[in-house]
């Protein structure tokens, strides 16, 4: 594991050195957090009102908390690169080295969010204390105990992403399937919390993504409880090993239809 | 002993087509059409320990292709190939470990950190205990001369300075095979000649075997001791590089300068290349006419200037790729 302690500590040295760019992105952030404010400022005719089973300050949190993730962890790196890398030749210049080629894009990826994503909690943080105060009933304890379900649902995403770019291996372009895996995870679970979609669908998402990915972490630290950070727990754990399984075979099966350009 | 074996290997890119214009990409969907092209045809080969070999041909003759099956990097469609006794398709890792790579148009190096933390970042990547690499790196950054800008992030190193970095990068875990794939693409002559002085001198001091591929003369001539000439995925020529020099070099060139204007006699064996006023140039086959005899025609008296020179190597393996090319067209 060490190389890859070394990949994701060479990344954050880079990345470092570029946190005045990553401040930048700040000033877009800050604009769909405050037009996320207003909208659900308008939605709720007061604080005590429930939408969906939310209080206004707990969807507000819940939209800083999902909407920090989606800005904290840019994917680049886990998909256009990786895609890039294929459809050009470049990954060749990348597996021949003693190290796995998808650890290698997630050792990468994750030190590249372990700079950006504590910058946008921060700016979070400030924003929700100044525009909607604190979250009721919140204790300091939840968000150490939910820090490793945000991680694993930053990893879950990256492993899927990581799967839905390797089918370059077999296809000319492989965003229009990174766009709807996007557009999914950002309209469902991102920009409003599950509850707030039909019941008859609900179940149905807790077999997707987003259920692991956004909306657990977001909803177990709006709403804590035992029983539900067990269930993410779980869920994150299996979606974990089949995402990886899938990731290996996708990428052993890829590797050996690999066609460099010149050669 | 062989630390490289290529036995029949074959390598064979499916390349999608499509016509032109919208007709054709309507019907590249609906009907796919794949041509075959064949990189790399049944070619076998070994190289012993230590041993330098340029491994050259034209753009698109399988040289890049060869060397991408060798380091495990492309999985062949035919034949098998052994690089110190192990399988590079399935113990592609493993290989890692013994050889070391250099494709001159790609880089490896991470370009927002300094050639000492990229250094570092490669020992750890091949599980080399870090005081090693720490006397790795004095080591070779002494031999490279990397001193200087050691501390430098590799995107402010002129492109000298990061092939060097480059090599050393490769070097780091002492590989017994070296590839390198153009090398000393886009540089001057000097940062070339430094390049390739340090690369003889790893070879002889390290006993690393280097397997080169090049479209750089002075590389293959300066570097290598044994030339494999590919051309359309088959291998034309393997000979050594003295073996190689002695055959194709029965001709001189001979350029003369003349006090006055004079017609020279054209005996059997004498071609004559140039004519321009007093400036005379032509090519003596010494197997046919000796080089003695050739300066005979010449008259003494009127003769200014006078030089004689072996036929340059780029011309020679610019014949043998022509005649390859020809003998194809006659089958």
């Amino acid at each position: 594991m060490k190389k890859y302690r070394v990949i994701y500590r060479s990344v954050l040295m880079e990345n470092l050195q570029y946190a005045a760019n990553i401040a930048m992105g700040f000033i877009s952030f800050s604009i769909i957090v405050f037009v996320f404010i207003q909208l659900w400022n308008y939605m709720y005719s007061s604080p005590q009102e429930l939408i969906a089973g939310y209080t206004k300050s707990q969807m507000i949190w819940y939209v800083l908390i999902t909407e920090t993730i989606w800005f904290g962890t840019p994917s680049h790196v886990v998909t256009r690169q990786v895609a890039a890398d294929i459809r050009g030749g470049n990954i060749a210049y990348l597996i021949n080295k003693p190290y796995h080629y998808t650890l290698y894009c997630l050792a990468k990826y994750t030190g590249g969010w372990s700079v950006q994503l504590p910058m946008f909690a921060l700016t979070a943080l400030g924003l929700g204390a100044v525009l909607v105060g604190p979250l009721p009933a919140f204790h300091p304890w939840t968000l150490l105990a939910v820090t490793p379900v945000i991680i694993a649902g930053i990893t879950i995403d990256a492993v899927l992403r990581l799967c839905i770019s390797m089918i370059s291996f077999w296809i000319e372009d492989s965003n229009p399937f990174q766009w709807l895996y996007n557009k999914l995870l950002l309209v469902v679970g991102t920009i409003f919390p599950v509850e707030i979609f039909p019941e008859v669908l609900q179940p149905f998402f807790k077999f997707t993504p987003i259920y692991t990915v956004c909306y657990g972490p977001a909803k177990l630290i709006v709403d804590f409880s035992t029983e539900k950070y067990a269930e993410i727990l779980l869920a994150q754990a299996l979606y974990l090993a089949a995402a990886c399984g899938l990731m290996f075979f996708l990428y052993g099966k890829g590797v050996k239809k690999l066609y460099v350009n010149g050669g | 002993m062989n630390v490289i074996e290529a036995e029949n290997l074959s390598k064979i890119f499916r390349v999608r087509q499509k016509e032109k214009g919208l007709k054709g990409s309507v019907q590249a969907i609906l009907r796919p059409r794949i041509q075959e092209i064949q990189a790399v045809n049944d070619i076998s080969f070994s190289v012993e320990a230590g041993e330098t070999l340029a491994f050259i041909g034209p753009n698109g003759a399988g040289k890049s292709t060869t060397i991408k099956m060798l380091t495990g990097i492309l999985y062949p469609d035919g034949g098998r190939a052994r690089v110190l006794g192990i399988d590079p398709v399935k113990q592609r890792r493993r290989l890692a470990y013994e050889i070391g790579t250099v494709f001159g148009q790609k880089e490896q190096l991470w370009t927002h950190l300094t050639p000492y933390d990229n250094f570092r970042f490669f020992g750890a990547i091949y599980d080399i205990p870090d005081p090693e690499t720490e006397r790795r790196i004095r080591k070779l950054a002494d031999t490279f001369e990397l001193g200087p800008f050691l501390n430098t992030p590799v995107r402010s190193l002129s492109l000298g300075q990061r092939i060097r970095c480059e090599i050393v990068a490769s070097l780091i875990h002492e590989p017994k095979v070296l590839f390198l794939d153009e090398p000393t693409i886009g540089l001057d002559p000097v940062v070339k000649e430094h390049i390739r002085s340090l690369i003889r001198q790893m070879n002889r001091e390290l006993g690393t075997t280097v397997f080169l591929t090049s479209h750089d003369v002075g590389d293959i001539e300066k570097l290598c001791r044994r030339i494999i000439i590919v051309n359309s995925g088959r291998i034309v020529l393997d000979d050594s590089m003295e073996h190689l020099k002695y055959h194709y070099l029965n001709r001189k060139i001979v350029e003369v300068k003349l006090q006055e204007e004079a017609q020279l006699p054209a005996p059997e064996g004498v071609t004559f290349l140039k004519r321009k006023g007093s400036h005379v140039k032509f090519q003596v086959d010494t197997q046919k006419l000796r080089i003695n005899d050739a300066l005979h025609l010449i008259d003494a008296e009127n003769l200014e200037d006078i030089n004689i020179s072996n036929i340059p190597l780029e011309s020679i393996i610019t014949e043998i790729y022509k005649a390859e090319g020809r003998e194809e067209k006659a089958v």
